[in-house]
């Protein structure tokens, strides 16, 4: 086994590892929170584990995986598309379509000409009040960070040859599946997919911390998911109260601590695809 | 085929790019008001119903006639725009119901650009001296790492700090102040912002260094920064404009957290409370602030693809056989 290998191998296990975390709390979710329960309010994690309650008596992990059911499979959704259309524009450079390049062009200069957030939160007005998701917003997200991935793919795959790369492989003999698929795609792509793709997902997450979080501290309900459920938003803004003096900085460090882990994630899955 | 500094050769002529840019800049101002105009005919239901429900309002019909929401999206986004021509947006549906948006929007654009020219003034601190080699590379892991921190946490905890110094009415004077300063450093330091600055500098200066005629000018004894930065220009602005973007996304997170009445906070309330009066000039501000960055990129960008590709003076020519012969 190559010494790079044995090096991204536990980057792309950690990555794993947290992803499935992430999935596992997404599907255990509840889909309401309990009662509250005054009696056990502010606790800390050593007196109710494993992360403490809030000021309402309810477990910070609750919250949690509440969480993770609003944003798993919407930034795993915004991902893939950032990484289908990342996909297509390296394979477009290497058929050689310059019609098709322009085109592409002109769309991300479109895109790419406003701020981000306020085409999300034009794209946040679509969402009928009475079913609201965060898929709206991933897809928003999604296709206004398209345009640099789809550059950087292009890009590298103009760096191999474009045509010539695959006439050249045409003339070993090797089949179109093989070239698209393996040589291109699996060899040189695959980094760039990767890692845009994982910070797509990141910033879907901290997309949708941030829209809720600005709901909270306006008292209105978010619009990136149903009242009924819980987002991370909370724990970070129970933590600002306490900075404010409420006895809540176990919300707090367990916020920034499920952030972290979706940072780590996006950079622990970029250092393990790292191309050879 | 044109060289382009950072990703090789595209199949595009010089002058594609910036010309498309320039037609975006031209656009963007109108496109900006139809999209969201579409938005709201695209909405279930009446349009005058988002301003007036019928089951807890009696006047929808009158409100849709003085609001010109009876008549279609193609009139009220023509009624719309000769209006915000004259700088008369209407009047809030919520967000402060009935009080002309133009003074809303008036009031919060000075705070908005304020927060925004204090965070790039860092940002082209930090591009110019990585261009000069002032700034390390073993730092670019440090401004990484701290720019994987969203705008909103840090956004919180200065909020928090100033709350805990000021009182949480605090927003006027040297607390407002503080404000704007937190807010731009929040705006530079989270999300990626400086060290994208830096490490983009650094890697358009890095690959350019790699052109032969750096090498020469090396030789040669001259100075590589002067030599290369006619040629990464392009490039160079192209990732400003980017960090402009970036920021001005940033401002509605910041604002609101902040309590800067920006207009990125306006933008924030109306889109919270459908308030399609607001946002659509809220919309229109950012657009038109996006639109001047966008058409000062592609200004510059003709403006270099017609220098670095204009013909030598006639004396030139002529003059350089005459030197070779009165050398020989």
């Amino acid at each position: 086994m190559s010494r790079r290998r044995v090096v991204r191998g536990p980057f792309l296990w950690a990555a794993g590892g947290l992803f499935a975390m992430l999935c596992v709390a997404s599907v255990l979710a509840p889909e309401f929170m309990p009662t509250p329960e005054l009696k056990a309010s502010f606790l800390p994690p050593w007196s109710a584990p494993p992360f403490g309650n809030d000021d309402r008596g309810l477990p910070l992990h609750l919250y949690a995986m509440q969480g993770a059911a609003i944003v798993t499979v919407p930034s795993v959704f915004a991902a893939l598309v950032v990484a289908m259309l990342a996909t297509f524009a390296g394979l477009v450079r290497c058929l050689g379509l310059p019609w098709l390049d322009a085109l592409i062009h002109v769309v991300g200069e479109f895109t790419g000409a406003l701020p981000r957030l306020v085409v999300v939160l034009v794209a946040a007005l679509l969402v009928p009040r009475e079913w609201k998701s965060l898929y709206p917003i991933a897809l928003t997200w999604a296709l206004l960070a398209a345009p640099g991935a789809m550059d950087e793919a292009a890009a590298t795959a103009g760096r191999l040859g474009g045509e010539r790369f695959v006439e050249s492989l045409k003339a070993h003999g090797f089949s179109g599946l093989r070239i698209y698929g393996y040589h291109v795609l699996w060899l040189n792509l695959r980094p760039i997919l990767a890692r845009q793709a994982g910070e797509v997902l990141m910033q879907v997450v901290f997309l949708e911390i941030a829209l809720s979080y600005l709901a909270l501290r306006r008292n209105e309900p978010s619009f990136t998911h149903p009242d009924s459920a819980s987002s991370w938003a909370v724990l970070l803004y129970q933590g600002y109260t306490a900075l404010l003096g409420v006895p809540l900085y176990h919300s707090l460090a367990f916020g920034l601590g499920l952030v972290a882990a979706v940072a780590l994630f996006a950079q622990f899955l970029r250092l393990g695809a790292r191309a050879r | 085929m044109y060289h382009s500094a950072l990703f090789g050769e595209s199949r595009l002529s010089w002058w594609a790019r910036p010309l498309i840019r320039l037609f975006v800049a031209m656009a963007l101002p109108v496109a900006m008001p139809a999209m969201v105009t579409a938005v709201l005919w695209i909405l279930p239901g009446d349009p005058a119903e988002i301003l007036c429900p019928r089951e807890i309002c009696s006047g929808t019909d009158a409100l849709a006639a003085k609001w010109g929401l009876d008549q279609g999206a193609l009139h009220y986004f023509q009624h719309w725009m000769s209006n915000a021509l004259r700088g008369e947006f209407g009047n809030s549906w919520r967000v402060e119901q009935g009080f002309p948006v133009a003074d809303l929007v008036w009031e919060s654009v000075p705070y908005t650009a304020l927060l925004i020219a204090l965070s790039l003034l860092p940002l082209m601190l930090g591009s110019v001296a990585t261009a000069a080699g002032v700034l390390p590379r073993r730092l670019d892991w440090f401004w990484q790492a701290v720019g994987l921190a969203p705008a909103v946490i840090l956004a919180l905890f200065a909020a928090a700090r100033i709350e805990i110094g000021f009182g949480a009415q605090s927003y006027v004077g040297l607390p407002l102040a503080l404000r704007m300063l937190s807010g731009a450093t929040v705006l530079v330091l989270a999300d990626g912002a400086f060290a994208a600055a830096v490490v983009g500098t650094r890697a358009t200066f890095e690959e350019e260094l790699k052109q032969r005629y750096v090498q020469i000018a090396v030789l040669r004894g001259e100075s590589v920064f002067l030599n290369s930065l006619p040629n990464v220009l392009p490039a160079l602005v192209g990732q400003f404009r980017g960090r402009v973007l970036h920021v001005m996304s940033g401002t509605v997170v910041v604002e609101v957290v902040l309590g800067i009445p920006g207009i990125g906070e306006l933008l924030f309330d109306g889109t919270l409370l459908q308030d399609f009066g607001v946002v659509l000039a809220s919309t229109w501000a950012f657009s038109v602030m996006s639109a001047a960055v966008l058409l000062v990129h592609s200004v510059v960008e003709l403006g270099h693809g017609l220098w670095v590709r204009r013909h030598p003076v006639v004396d030139d020519v002529a003059a350089a056989p005459a030197a070779a012969r009165g050398a020989a």
